[in-house]
């Protein structure tokens, strides 16, 4: 296991890393009165402001918004493992995440499509992991170019 | 105009600061009171005097800097949270409450451990005392620490990675920040460092922290305090000092603000939100501005508070720093203090302290000449961002 730290999520953020355990996939909230996905867990849906909602299992296909390489880390578990990549993956459905990903920082670039899935590392808490499809990238709106 | 009563009504009239330093012999209360003294005394004032207090976001209370200081009718006080956008954020609030008669003269503070307690280090005195991390500690502790993203560097890279790759951004740019800090630095006295150089070889060799950011775009851990005083300007105009104005200011908060990666523009900051309001309200342009003190934790954020000041269109900061624009002798001198960069990092307020220095024509070696406008901008958090204008009285 890459990393040390492993937090201890309550409440909302709890049945959010619980519903991804038992889909054994990633779930992401979606609003129970006008659909619209939202990534992190909020008590309110910000459009129609709704507080029913579910965790609902996603395909995990998504493509790299952006990405940190880390040459250090404060986690000394991490810190082993430098440099490595943290990804801004943008989802299929329209909401970003962060994921961890095994790919070498020199093979990354903005728009590559990604596949994402979850680590279990504790019964409270999954670790998102992204990592190269082979897809052949479609045509997809630019990822907030400004 | 709407809020006509609050914008060039109120004054900077005393600043204070300690040293910039390493390893405090001092805890970080004495440095927040020793500043904040320093700023009563160069405003010609008593602490009897101060009515208002704007404490730090943790570290030190109102109540604690009111008993120790013998300020004993505190009429108005808050605390701002907005990381190293709060005291420059202060400001307007400061303004806000002289204007309105809440209280007549406003103490705004802050001092820290930065380099004694931020991370343990072998030859320093720690304490307890820490800084309120208001919004920022849920995520961090939820959604970045797992990812191995625990310093500021890293989390602000899921963003200037963007900027650098969407646009091309050379690191020429954020090099020609950090050795114009470091070049002003040395005009400094009370700069940390005042005697020590810095090359563009000594830029390219240091090692990354987190890409785009090498160690030189990372700003300084010190162990500091700074304070000023805000009154009405008619009252400062009997006080001891030249008045320094505070035409106009403003904060903004990109969206959502407490999370970077679920934001639709990664490049929204906010002060892309506070420029247009800010301006507005001073009734002045960027390019009206004789200083820019601008909030530089990391280079590639100063150039991404360029383009949101309107400096340069989105992309464009690297064109703009180039060629000497922000060294003494060109058009907008930039932190003629030296910066968080180079000077050391007092969460900004060392750039309030440093514009009203500039706007009194006190700056000594670093004075620029004539100057009658300054900008202050503040960053913290995951993005909130503040603006002060601040215009020499006439
Ligand atoms: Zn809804």
């Amino acid at each position: 296991m890459i990393g040390s730290y492993v937090p201890r999520p309550e409440w909302l953020m709890l049945d959010w890393h619980h519903a991804c355990l038992e889909a054994d996939m990633v779930t992401i909230q979606r609003c129970a009165s006008c659909a619209t996905w939202r990534h992190p867990p909020r008590r309110f849906c910000a459009a129609c402001r709704s507080r029913e909602s579910a965790f609902v299992p996603v395909s995990g296909a998504g493509t790299v918004r952006s990405y940190a390489v880390s040459h250090r880390s404060m986690d000394p578990g991490w810190h082993e493992a430098t440099p490595y990549a943290t990804l801004v993956v943008a989802l299929d459905e329209q909401v970003s995440l962060l994921a961890a990903t095994t790919s070498t920082p020199n093979d990354l670039a903005l728009g590559m499509p990604v596949q994402c899935s979850i680590e279990r590392r504790s019964d409270d808490f999954v670790l998102v992991w992204a990592e190269p499809s082979d897809e052949t990238p479609d045509i997809r709106p630019a990822a907030s170019g400004r | 105009m709407e809020g006509e009563t609050v914008w060039g009504t109120t004054a900077i009239v005393g600043v204070g600061e300690t040293d910039y330093i390493r390893g405090a012999d001092d805890h970080v209360c004495d440095l927040i009171l020793s500043a904040s003294m320093d700023a009563i005394d160069d405003a010609g004032l008593a602490p009897s005097d101060i009515d208002g207090i704007i404490p730090p976001p943790g570290f030190m209370t109102t109540e604690e800097i009111a008993a120790n200081l013998g300020i004993d009718d505190i009429s108005y006080h808050v605390s701002v949270l907005m990381g190293g956008a709060s005291p420059t954020a202060a400001l307007q609030t400061a303004a806000m409450a002289v204007s309105c008669g809440l209280a007549e003269n406003v103490l705004v503070t802050l001092g820290w451990n930065g380099y004694s307690a931020l991370r343990p280090k072998a030859d320093a005195r720690p304490s307890k005392r820490s800084m309120n991390l208001g919004p920022m500690g849920e995520t961090v502790r939820n959604l970045y620490a797992p990812y191995g993203l625990m310093s500021a560097a890293q989390h602000y890279s899921l963003y200037l990675r963007h900027y650098v790759d969407t646009f091309g951004i050379p690191e020429e740019a954020a090099a020609t920040i950090a050795l114009t800090c470091r070049e002003h630095a040395h005009n400094n006295a009370r700069a940390l460092m005042r005697d020590r150089p810095l090359t563009r070889a000594d830029y390219d060799a240091s090692p990354y922290i987190a890409e785009p950011l090498r160690k030189f775009d990372c700003c300084l851990e010190t162990d500091c305090a700074a304070a000023v005083i805000v009154t009405s300007v008619e009252r400062a105009r009997d006080l001891r000092q030249h008045p320094v104005v505070y035409l106009g200011g403003a904060e903004g908060h990109p969206q959502p603000a407490d999370e970077i990666a679920s934001r639709s523009d990664l490049l929204e900051l906010g002060i892309h939100r506070a420029a247009p309001r800010a301006f507005g309200r001073a009734g002045v342009t960027a390019h009206d501005m004789d200083v820019l003190e601008i909030y530089d934790c990391f280079t590639y954020v100063v150039l991404l508070q360029l383009e949101a000041l309107g400096f340069a269109e989105p992309g464009g900061a690297a064109d703009f720093v180039a060629g000497g624009t922000i060294g003494m002798d060109g058009d907008f001198p930039l932190n003629t203090h030296g910066g968080l960069l180079s000077q050391g990092h007092c969460w900004g307020l060392n750039h309030v302290v440093e514009a009203t220095r500039q706007l009194r024509h006190d700056a000594g070696p670093a004075q620029v000449p004539d100057a009658e406008l300054a900008l202050v901008t503040g960053y913290g958090d995951l993005g909130d961002g503040s603006i002060a204008i601040l215009g020499r009285d006439r």
